[in-house]
């Protein structure tokens, strides 16, 4: 069933120095769908706020003045998370399917780099919510036996392009324990 | 075999489905069935035994309320609840039922509502065997057979006839591994081993040294000086008043006998600390006396205990990561302790620890450890001679994290102490060489199959990963990170319960660590194909 002696590896598939797979991107229209959760989350955060705000100014006057500064720059946060961010973000993700091996990136600030070994993946999730249908998008979870990185997370993927991606990786996952 | 299991990657973390299907048709049953097997008779006593156990408390506070009030309603319900559970391990004791066929372990049981679950015994993790004192008189044992995922065992047996458990874990394993006699075979090459062999047993004054050098004798000893420190901020000048005090009292003493204060407490203070090794001693001895691990093929088996003897035995393969460790108190005694991850169980770790499962070995000298390595991993790369540094930047960036610590410490006790308050800072000078020798034992190295590291000056800790166990590596990045052009790298496994799984390694160089998880994912994938 497993293993009966672990040949090293490297003689019998010498590193294929292969040309570098580039990074692909996300679909664009991710960045439209970022904005829309971004501005939904926005309004959960700011008109609640925005209430409490004038509530408590109203009843105590001099904090009013205070109050209202610190709303604008939670306001203005906010405006930045909807305008710059999404497209920071896009920026920074991409994947790439090398040897076997699946690698995906992101992070505006905390930036983390995910290498998967496509064996080890157990199942893929397609999963499409409801925005993500307006958008035309998908989202692919991966699954492994890890702990940490038990799943793994490509958003923004063109549904097509989802599916055709589920398909090229299960097969290379699947290959591999036959 | 009409179906065989579909060829998973192999630690799977799913729990893998333990088929429930619908109660068969007695026609449709092979000629060739084997044997269902039942329980032995005794489970009866044993179950009548534990509920009984679990009622008496409910029990007894019924009867104290229920007499002062003259009330038997509780006295009732508590009955009827005693009777349904008696009823269904009735139920079970009479119904269930169990058997190897087609290298599964089918169980089945249920009265009304019957169920049958097919564990393949490919997956099996772990089969463990626990004998309470009362067992033992009677010669029997529970056994829990467990696979990867979930919570607790898939299937338990409470209780088998000893030589009957004994059976079985032995069919479960053989069946198990069908390359065993392959593997051992090939096995005659390098780092040819015994087919079986006792890898290490503990005698009673190693447990007594694992007792002494535990965490709970460092963790008591923390309190008591604790206490100590607390004492003297509430009463300054402790020390001094103290000492007057004994003296005092000890004349006092002389005179009087019993109207000691003080001392009361110093020695009170003394008495819990001895008490608390005596009791870590005495838990240490209980729990793992008699400890052996002894290698069967490719099995680990681990037997110890003083009253409740447990068995356990773990396919070496199956050990995602190894961890050595080495706290504070184990390195004044020059030992270690070795844990193991399977992707098996994920009790509690508390009850684990209790059980004793979390360990592979309690206990052994640190010069030991090397040379029992390769009885884990039958094909580890000899210890590295030297291991690979990270960048130098930890020790600047460790000593302004805790340097500033020192800092903001020493101005909130300014603030309250006064100039005294600043002693903090002087501890700045510490904090730079403990980074300093920190930094020079954090390392990993890289070898054929398997990947290790290591961290920790005065209390040390060594992770081996083989590379086919490797899931997944991520690399994280904060914004200083990146000023510093680092990244930390995490290796994630599949079991993580006993050993934390592989640690992060941090500040690693950004282009080394690209080229490291790189070259770590791409032979995980390759081993894989080339093993299955």
């Amino acid at each position: 069933m497993e293993e009966t002696e672990p040949t090293p590896v490297e003689t019998v598939v010498p590193p294929v120095a292969s040309a570098v797979v580039e990074f692909v991107s996300l679909d664009p229209a991710v960045v439209g769908l970022w904005r829309l959760t971004s501005l939904i989350a926005s309004g959960f955060i700011l008109l609640p706020s925005l209430a409490f705000v004038l509530f408590v100014g109203f009843a105590a006057r001099p904090l009013m003045g205070w109050l209202l500064a610190a709303w604008f720059g939670l306001a203005a946060v906010r405006l930045c998370m909807l305008v710059w961010y999404p497209k920071k973000a896009f920026a920074a993700w991409g994947y790439r399917i090398d040897e076997k091996v699946l690698e995906a990136r992101s992070g505006v600030w905390f930036k983390v780099t995910q290498l998967l070994p496509l064996s080890r993946l157990q199942h893929v999730d397609l999963h499409r919510g409801p925005l993500e249908r307006y958008f035309g998008l998908a989202s692919l979870v991966l699954h492994t036996a890890g702990t940490q990185q038990a799943a793994i997370v490509i958003p923004g993927l063109k549904a097509e392009a989802a599916e055709r991606l589920r398909d090229q990786l299960v097969a290379a996952g699947g290959d591999d324990a036959v | 075999m009409p179906s065989e299991p579909p060829p998973l990657p192999e630690p799977s973390r799913e729990p893998t489905p333990p088929v429930i299907t619908p109660p068969p048709i007695p026609a449709a049953a092979p000629a060739s069935r084997t044997p269902a097997r039942r329980l032995h008779p005794l489970t009866l006593l044993f179950t009548f035994i534990t509920i009984i156990r679990g009622y008496l408390i409910p029990a007894l506070i019924v009867l104290v309320v229920g007499s002062s009030r003259n009330n038997n309603t509780t006295a009732y319900i508590l009955l009827f609840f005693l009777v349904i559970t008696l009823f269904q391990s009735l139920v079970r004791y009479f119904t269930l039922t169990y058997r190897i066929e087609s290298g599964e372990l089918v169980t089945r049981d249920g009265l009304i509502q019957r169920t049958e679950r097919n564990i393949p015994l490919t997956r099996v993790q772990d089969v463990r065997i626990e004998q309470s004192v009362l067992q033992r008189i009677f010669n029997v044992v529970e056994v829990q057979v467990e696979t990867a995922g979930g919570t607790g065992a898939e299937a338990s047996f409470s209780v088998l006839a000893r030589d009957e458990a004994e059976r079985l874990r032995a069919e479960i394993l053989a069946a198990a591994k069908p390359g065993q006699a392959e593997a051992a075979a090939s096995a005659a090459g390098p780092g040819a081993l015994p087919a079986d062999e006792t890898v290490r047993q503990l005698s009673v004054k190693e447990l007594v040294l694992a007792g002494l050098a535990s965490n709970q004798t460092a963790s008591t000893m923390a309190l008591v000086a604790v206490a100590w420190g607390f004492a003297d901020d509430v009463f300054p000048n402790l020390h001094d008043k103290l000492m007057r005090r004994v003296e005092e009292t000890m004349l006092r003493l002389n005179e009087q006998g019993m109207e000691a204060t003080w001392p009361v407490y110093v020695f009170g203070a003394l008495a819990i600390l001895a008490a608390s090794i005596v009791i870590s001693i005495i838990g240490s001895i209980v729990l793992f006396y008699g400890f052996t691990l002894t290698r069967k093929g490719e099995d680990l088996q681990r037997v110890y205990g003083l009253f409740t003897r447990r068995a356990s035995s773990l396919p070496r393969k199956r050990i995602q990561v190894l961890k050595i460790e080495e706290t504070i108190m184990r390195r004044l005694f020059r030992l270690a302790t070795l844990y193991a991850d399977t992707a098996g169980s994920q009790l509690a770790e508390q009850k684990s620890a209790q059980e004793g499962r979390n360990v592979l070995l309690p206990v052994v000298l640190r010069a030991e450890v090397d040379g029992l390595l390769p009885v884990f991993f039958p094909h580890l790369d000899p210890a590295p001679a030297e291991w690979k540094q990270v960048s130098r930047v930890a020790i600047r960036r460790g000593t302004l994290k805790g340097g500033f610590a020192c800092v903001l410490l020493a101005g909130a006790l300014l603030l309250v102490q006064g100039w005294a308050g600043l002693w903090p800072l002087a501890l700045i000078p510490v904090v730079y060489v403990v980074n300093v020798m920190n930094f020079r034992h954090l390392g990993y190295a890289l070898g054929e199959h398997y990947l290790r590291t290591r961290r920790g000056w005065l209390r040390r800790a060594t992770h081996i990963v083989p590379i086919r166990n490797i899931q997944a590596v991520a690399l994280h990045q904060t914004p200083f990170d990146r000023r510093h052009r680092v990244v930390t790298l995490v290796v994630d496994t599949a079991g993580q319960t006993y050993t934390g799984g592989a640690p992060a390694i941090g500040n690693v160089p950004i282009d080394e660590a690209r080229k490291l998880a790189a070259e770590l994912t791409r032979r995980a994938a390759q081993m894989k194909y080339r093993w299955q």
